[in-house]
């Protein structure tokens, strides 16, 4: 069988399955800690909380900026965009997160959110004291390396789009860029929904929303992929990953 | 489809003539309710717009009016001469057209826009002119060679001239209503139109480069008999329209309350009936045409039959379609919309439409979202009317379901069905046969969720199907 088509769920995706003893499968941090020889368990005779929380509906604020900060969460279902808001009031997205993904830490800097993250369909998250797990990683160093990597991701990431690149690089490295990190938690790597509306794509990548619209219409009349509504389907990878190689740099 | 042919068996068509609806769409309007308001209808046009290709826009704009009453009629429409009303009418019109556009993203191209009735030329062609000109202030136009601008056309209130104004102002698609020459019928049903009228708006269409013209029969009207329809069907097949419809007429009195003036005595048996179908099949298909399906005959260079063999035919509230991914933007009353996942309807009556429009407010009094259940049946559906088969394979792929699992009830209902050789089921698809093709409303029906088959027959809501 075929694996589920984001954000369609399934025993292998769904970050449902854990419990008081048991990490959930898609858990960010629970192969460090178990690593580390930490189970669930440990994690609670220390006091580090972990709670589910959600779901937050299409829209829904998680955090706005300038809410005091105390905790990360990892994405365990849905969508999470991440934005500011200039002073004249225009939007800029950050990104967005996806399922197995952790939102806040750009926080980690301050004492306050830096951005706001908004529910783009139904979200459920993993909360964590912050405090907590940072004391906890200095204890376990791989807890802390997994951090580490989390943080250092996060920052390839937004480095990705600032380059010169033409709208078509951008367009294939933001769809590649989504289907792999959904391939990593177990969708399918070549069906997928664009939870994002046309708009946040258009503001992530810094094009036109007509722009957008322009450029899948042209990749699907040359057969890279197949749009219907939200559903994209990626058909010749190889070209894609031709178009996005500068901009992925692999 | 299996092949063009159609089996025509009368036993087993008479066992079949149950009540159904004529899947224009799925769910079907009596499951659109009063929580789906403006707030809705908002949403869905603003996630609509959210889609990585945002969907073209199909318009349809709904004139109600009638000069003279048709006693078959079971459209949603107002009889009166006095044409300030058509000016009122506008007016409040041009506000809904204001407040709808507003909806949707500036790069949206509408790709067709149809006027229907009621009768469309109530209004002027000066008048029709006015309101594409004001939906193409307010819409992008795509310049696109497939787009269609079509209307109904009550022939006996439009003349050539009239025809060609309306090619100027766009319009490439007519459809006439003529139901039978048949003097005696079209004195029954209060309608009365001569062979010579139709035959002039139908090649004023064809001199003024219209790219399609449709005409619409009824079968089972009253004092119909064969030796009148069969005329009747030689005079249209002369004519030549690009594509024919033969509508089943159905006599719903209850529901449809000018029906409550036809003398039901006069009423053809369901013998005769089935005759006249048999009769109206075998004389279009001599004479050339394919049968598209339901209703509907096209000849084989028309868009229509075209698009079947493709594979890229559709069906919405105007018929079959070449439109495959629109959004549908019902305009005027009682108007339908169908924007992303969602059904929507504008009021059946006059002034509660005036009032909303009146108050600014978008005039949608009832609808329904689709669940994920009802896109993979409205798929299923969409598949069966338009390509003749069910493609098991595919709709699993696309709805990620195990179809012999997920549809386990609707397809015991299918099982009779199947032994008597409507449907066969082949690796991957379900086929209808030239045996099914005019029961498709019945095959439909086993893949309806809010089909309470018993209660359909208690209590008519839905014509019968044949």
């Amino acid at each position: 069988m075929s694996r589920a088509a984001f954000p369609r769920q399934d025993q292998r995706t769904l970050a449902d399955d854990g419990n008081e003893l048991r990490f959930c499968s898609t858990c960010a941090f629970s192969q460090a800690c178990m690593d580390e020889g930490m189970d669930k368990a440990s994690l609670g005779d220390l006091h580090v909380l972990v709670e589910h929380v959600g779901p937050f509906h299409a829209g829904e604020y998680i955090f706005r900026e300038g809410d005091p900060f105390e905790a990360i969460a990892a994405v365990r279902a849905g969508t999470v965009k991440t934005s500011v808001v200039d002073r004249d009031g225009h939007e800029h997205v950050l990104g967005f997160h996806l399922p197995g993904e952790v939102i806040g830490l750009n926080a980690i800097d301050g004492d306050r959110y830096p951005c706001d993250a908004v529910a783009l369909d139904t979200v459920m998250l993993c909360r964590f004291s912050f405090p907590k797990i940072s004391v906890l990683a200095t204890r376990l160093p791989g807890l802390q390396r997994q951090l580490f990597r989390l943080l250092s991701r996060d920052i390839g990431r937004a480095a990705l789009l600032a380059g010169d690149w033409s709208a078509d690089q951008r367009m294939a490295a933001f769809l590649l860029g989504v289907s792999r990190r959904l391939a990593a938690r177990g969708f399918s790597p070549n069906r997928f929904q664009l939870t994002m509306p046309r708009t946040d794509i258009a503001n992530y990548l810094r094009l036109a929303p007509e722009t957008v619209s322009r450029v899948l219409r042209r990749f699907q009349e040359e057969g890279l992929l197949r749009v219907e509504r939200r559903e994209l389907e990626l058909l010749d990878r190889d070209a894609l990953d031709a178009l996005a190689a500068p901009v992925l740099r692999d | 489809m299996e092949s063009q042919s159609i089996a025509f068996n009368t036993e087993l068509l008479r066992r079949y003539d149950r009540p159904g609806p004529r899947y224009t769409s799925y769910p079907t309007a009596p499951q659109f309710h009063s929580g789906f308001g403006e707030k809705q209808l908002r949403e869905v046009a603003a996630s609509s717009n959210g889609d990585p290709i945002p969907r073209r826009l199909s318009l349809y704009v709904h004139v109600p009016f009638c000069e003279s009453p048709c006693f078959y009629c079971g459209c949603n429409r107002i009889i009166t001469r006095d044409k300030a009303r058509g000016e009122a009418y506008l007016a409040r019109l041009y506000r809904e057209i204001a407040l709808t556009a507003d909806l949707f993203d500036r790069d949206r191209e509408a790709i067709q826009l149809h006027f229907g009735g009621g009768t469309p030329n109530f209004l002027s062609p000066a008048q029709l002119g006015e309101v594409v000109e004001t939906l193409r202030s307010h819409f992008r136009f795509s310049d696109a060679r497939d787009r269609d601008v079509s209307i109904e056309l009550d022939p006996r209130f439009v003349d050539a001239d009239d025809i060609a104004a309306l090619a100027r102002i766009g319009f490439n698609r007519a459809s006439f209503g003529v139901q039978d020459f048949d003097p005696a019928v079209q004195q029954a049903v209060n309608r009365i139109q001569s062979v010579e009228q139709t035959r002039a708006v139908v090649e004023a269409c064809r001199a003024n480069g219209f790219r399609s013209v449709n005409v619409d029969l009824i079968y089972g009207l009253p004092s119909q008999n064969g030796d009148g329809f069969a005329r009747t069907l030689d005079i249209v097949a002369d004519m030549r329209p690009d594509r024919v419809a033969v509508y089943g007429y159905a006599h719903m009195p209850h529901l449809f309350k000018p029906q409550k003036q036809l003398d039901d005595t006069l009423l053809p048996s369901g013998e005769t009936k089935l005759a006249l179908l048999q009769l109206a099949i075998e004389k279009l298909t001599a004479a050339g045409y394919l049968y598209i399906g339901m209703d509907h005959f096209a000849l084989p260079d028309d868009e229509l039959a075209l698009a079947q063999a493709r594979g890229g035919l559709h069906r919405n509230f105007m018929g079959y379609t070449t439109h495959a991914d629109s959004d549908l933007v019902g305009l005027g009353v009682s108007a339908i919309s169908h924007i992303g996942d969602s059904f929507s309807q504008n009021p059946r009556d006059l002034p509660s439409w005036q009032a909303a429009l009146d108050e600014g407010r978008l005039p949608v009094f009832r609808g329904m979202r689709l669940d994920a259940d009802d896109v993979l049946r409205a798929d299923l559906i969409q598949q069966l009317m338009c390509q003749g088969e069910i493609p098991v394979a595919a709709l699993e792929r696309r709805h990620g379901i195990d179809f012999a699992d997920y549809f386990a009830t609707s397809l015991e209902r299918l099982a009779p069905l199947v032994e008597d050789g409507l449907a066969r089921i082949e690796p991957g698809r379900i086929v209808v046969t030239s045996r099914g093709r005019l029961l498709l409303r019945n095959i439909a029906m086993c893949f309806d969720r809010y089909l309470d088959q018993s209660a359909a027959i208690a209590t008519p809501r839905f014509s019968r199907a044949i």
